[in-house]
């Protein structure tokens, strides 16, 4: 019952929160002098007629906390409204979604099952050649910026052919069979998921390693160790159920980059993700894709974080009281 | 020992990561061949002819007979279409990949320009009549008969009603009267225009659309209207008159056409084109991405800009591409300085307004040095208001080259003083103004440096401030708070009057000196008010031979006011893949203005 209670309370927390996101962004775009019809009004061909009946469709004839408001309005029944285009936002995020999800899904998995072990055994031989080598491999891959990286992979792709160049499918993508299909997502995956892969990788293993330090520098492993346990059954049974906790409320944050932490990447590699389509609607101040991406990452944190602070509740008896 | 090593070791590293870094690149003196690919050496086929065959009225392409399928795969930057609605498209993206699928009663011939039958079989003036004769026997992509009620639907309902983008009606609309139009039978239809009207004819290009299939939509309103035919439209249910159908939509991906297997163009053998299987957009971001794509081989055909000229040119010789000289481009780049009384400060507007000053400017930025530095030699300085490949264009301007002796000079006589190189005014204010452009369009940004530079040899002070695309709009159309700034605009090579938003007094493109919307007082300059009556006659005069003197007129008028300083054109050079052939560009229509005559075949 508790537990019903905490979690209904963590969601009223939110609504003041997603009212003050949505305010602060909302006029920080709409007073930053950026025309959402700047190409059309530079288009020679285009009457005034036509650039009015844009105006009023969007709204910009009107001050701006009407438009605030109408927006809200909207946006609480659910109705996304329509880019500065004249598409459905709904139907352009739906578009792009499960292939951000696919990318960065791909990568979290990749990290953590390969960040956990390797952070665990750094720390088990510390200060051993395998540490110090993945200490400066991890160094290098946080050093390295990510959009340099992807472009160094795009050469290596471009001079090398094994794999294309950017995109998520090849042209004649509905003309493969099934495991046509898979295998050519594939190719086009592995570079992406392969730079944030070498980004993120390094941090995760880090911060494991840390924390196992800390975990088996500490009295009761050390009592284990006496008692006479093989060092496997202390590092893995004793040790590393709470060096994990921080973990996860690392990983309730990493949910909130689900859908928007590859922007740069995403954008390098012509990957038609969410994080390309948000970077474009805010060059051009497309009020509704911007908002209504800018709402999905807040209420995605508070997702995360809800959801992180569940599964310590679960793994973590202290917590629970 | 160990930690020498170790060292030793990690220079090596990094030796070998340097050495890979340094590429040899291409010395700085390029082949001047770069220029001279001419298109003299191609032998342009005959023009289309009307066959008739079964009582089905084909357009026959006179080009050498090639072979069906395979496919031709281009990249388009930016986010793709947003519509596929032909009567919707506002950007290039759209309407070009619409312009794929829906053809028009009468098109340009690439090669001279004229207007010549498309969809129509052929068409007859006189005076402010048109008479347009529509082929027979030739069908929708759904198999229902193209007649006269689609082009009268087309006209009445849609262009006339304003639905859509109504740059079309905005256009036809003569002193305020739109055309009349009347179904004579099935297949003739006849135009009235209130006054005989010269850019009228080269409108009928507008798309048809099949009446069946669009009236339920545009029976509803605007609204539905404008969400028909969205990016996310079942293919299968387009209905189509193009010589290419939309078989996919993938965002941010590509959109694929495949032919219209029942096309009303034949070759010479009689049988119907298109040859390719498959034309296919690529969408990419940037220009970055689309020339790794084509080194990648994943796109056929690549427009290559500036300093890439001279590499791909090196490399063709041994390559899979021919490049090709399109000439200039229609766009212009310009420096456009405000002349509008109510939004610069006095002093300012007392400069701008002098035209002895605006030549000064003129004589003072050096376009020679531009081409050279900026266009890396790939670009032809400009001086007319029309663009280089303008068939209107003002041949006796010739221009001048840059002096800044002569630039001195003509400050003098505006009663400017230069006092230990700076520039002040009759009253003592110092010459200080801003220059915009927007940022991340580099090869602006740099010639702003260069006419920054140019300008403070005069003793001038330049606030140089690139700022974002959108912002700059804004401040040239709504505020209008700016001195001075480096634009582009498109334009067309056939048609001036297309220019009459930015010439004439009253037109919301009018940037160089921009009157608020609801404006009443008549503040016009003498040579606005010329430029006003020149367009208004331009428009009214039907043949090239009378319109022509009044457009070298209004350029004339241009150079010698200097209200926008034109600086220079680009030249457009293209590369495809040497297995494509039937491959005729013309600096008028580019390259694929023929992608149903253009098929791949082996050999050179």
């Amino acid at each position: 019952m508790n537990f019903l209670k905490y979690i209904f309370k963590r969601i009223l927390q939110t609504i003041p929160l997603l009212i003050i996101v949505s305010l602060i962004s909302f006029f920080i775009i709409r007073l930053s002098p950026v025309d959402p019809l700047a190409e059309l009004r530079l288009n020679p061909s285009i009457s005034q007629e036509t650039l009015n009946k844009e105006i009023k469709r969007l709204n910009l004839d009107k001050p701006i906390y009407i438009q605030y408001f109408s927006w809200a309005k909207s946006f609480v029944k659910g109705n996304l409204g329509y880019t500065s285009a004249g598409e459905k936002v709904s139907t352009k995020l739906k578009e792009r979604i499960p292939n951000t999800l696919l990318l960065t899904l791909v990568v979290i998995f990749m990290t953590w099952s390969v960040g956990i072990p390797l952070g665990i055994i750094s720390a088990v031989k510390k200060e051993t050649a395998f540490d110090r080598i993945l200490t400066v491999l991890s160094s290098v891959g946080m050093a390295i910026p990510s959009f340099f990286f992807a472009i160094l992979m795009l050469i290596f792709a471009v001079k090398t052919g094994w794999f294309p160049v950017g995109g998520l499918t090849s042209y004649n993508f509905n003309e493969l069979g099934f495991g046509g299909k898979i295998i050519d997502i594939a190719k086009h995956l592995i570079l992406p998921a392969f730079v944030l892969f070498t980004i993120s990788l390094s941090g995760l293993q880090r911060q494991m390693r840390a924390n196992m330090l800390e975990v088996l520098d500490s009295d009761y492993v050390k009592f284990a160790r006496a008692k006479g346990l093989s060092e496997i059954k202390v590092v893995f049974k004793h040790a590393l159920r709470n060096a994990v906790n921080p973990m996860i409320t690392l990983l309730g944050f990493e949910f909130a980059g689900l859908l928007s932490g590859a922007a740069l990447t995403e954008y390098v590699f012509q990957y038609p993700g969410l994080g390309r389509l948000i970077l474009e609607a805010v060059m051009k101040s497309d009020i509704n894709l911007v908002m209504a991406s800018l709402m999905m990452g807040t209420i995605m944190l508070i997702l995360g974080n809800l959801l992180a602070d569940i599964l310590l509740m679960i793994t973590d008896p202290r917590v629970r009281g | 020992m160990k930690k020498i090593l170790i060292w030793g070791f990690i220079f090596l590293l990094l030796g070998l990561c340097a050495k890979f870094c340094i590429r040899r690149d291409i010395p700085e003196t390029y082949p001047s061949s770069v220029h001279n690919t001419e298109l003299e050496n191609i032998n342009y086929p005959d023009k289309n002819k009307n066959v008739t065959l079964n009582g089905v009225d084909y357009l026959q392409s006179q080009a050498p007979v090639g072979v069906f399928g395979g496919e031709l795969v281009v990249s388009t930057i930016g986010e793709g279409p947003k519509t596929f609605n032909p009567c919707n498209s506002k950007d290039n993206t759209s309407s070009s990949m619409a312009g794929m699928m829906y053809d028009g009663l009468v098109t340009t011939d690439p090669i001279t320009g004229e207007v010549v039958p498309q969809l129509a079989k052929s068409f007859s003036i006189d005076g402010n009549e048109y008479i347009i004769n529509l082929r027979h026997g030739i069908k929708w992509s759904d198999g229902k008969p193209i007649t006269a009620d689609d082009v009268i639907y087309t006209y009445e309902e849609i262009v006339f009603a304003g639905l859509g983008n109504t740059a079309t009606r905005d256009m036809m609309m003569i002193g305020g009267k739109l055309p009349k139009l009347e179904k004579i039978d099935d297949y003739t239809v006849r135009f009235t225009t209130s006054k005989p009207f010269a850019p009228f004819l080269r409108m009928l290009s507008y798309q048809i659309v099949p009446k069946h299939y669009f009236k339920p939509y545009s029976d509803k309103g605007e609204s539905v209207f404008n969400a028909f035919l969205s990016p996310n439209t079942n293919p299968k249910e387009i209905v189509t008159n193009g010589a290419f159908r939309l078989k996919e939509y993938v965002a941010a991906q590509r959109v694929v056409f495949v032919r219209n297997p029942d096309y009303y163009k034949i070759n010479t053998k009689d049988e119907k084109l298109p040859y390719l299987d498959k034309f296919v957009y690529l969408i990419v971001g940037d220009t970055n991405n689309e020339i790794l794509k084509f080194e990648a081989k994943e796109i056929d055909v690549l427009g290559i800009r500036g300093s890439n000229v001279a590499r791909y040119k090196l490399k063709e010789p041994t390559s899979d591409y021919v490049m090709y000289n399109l000439g200039p481009d229609t766009g212009t780049m310009f420096l456009i300085i405000n002349l509008s009384k109510d939004k610069v400060a006095p002093a300012k507007h007392k400069w701008f307004s002098n035209r002895d000053f605006r030549a000064a400017i003129d004589w003072a930025i050096d376009r020679k040095a531009m081409v050279q530095n900026v266009a890396q030699g790939v670009a032809e300085p400009l001086f007319t208001a029309e663009s280089l490949n303008s068939i209107y264009l003002n041949k006796y301007i010739k221009g001048h080259p840059s002096d800044k002796n002569v630039a001195r000079e003509s400050l003098v006589k505006a009663g400017f003083k230069l006092k230990d190189g700076i520039l002040y005014d009759s009253e003592g204010n110092r010459v200080e103004f801003d220059l915009y452009t927007n940022a991340g369009a580099l090869e602006r940004e740099a010639i702003g440096v260069m006419i920054k530079q140019d300008l403070e040899e005069l003793g001038m002070k330049v606030n140089y401030k690139p700022i974002e695309f959108n912002s700059l709009v804004n401040k040239l159309t709504n505020t209008r708070d700016w001195d001075m700034a480096i634009m582009g605009l498109t334009g067309s090579p056939l048609e001036p009057h297309d220019g009459k938003n930015v010439w004439q007094s009253s037109g919301p493109l009018h940037l160089f000196n921009q009157r608020p919307a609801d404006w009443n007082i008549d503040d016009r300059l003498d040579w606005e008010k010329e430029l006003d009556e020149i367009f208004e006659e331009g428009a009214l005069k039907l043949t090239f031979e009378e319109r022509k003197p009044l457009y070298d007129r209004y350029q004339t008028i241009i150079y010698n006011q200097k209200p926008i300083i034109y600086l220079y054109s680009p030249i457009r050079i293209t590369a495809i893949r040497k297995k494509f052939k039937n491959v005729f560009p013309t600096p008028l229509s580019g390259l694929l203005y023929n992608l149903d005559e253009i098929y791949i075949g082996e050999g050179e």
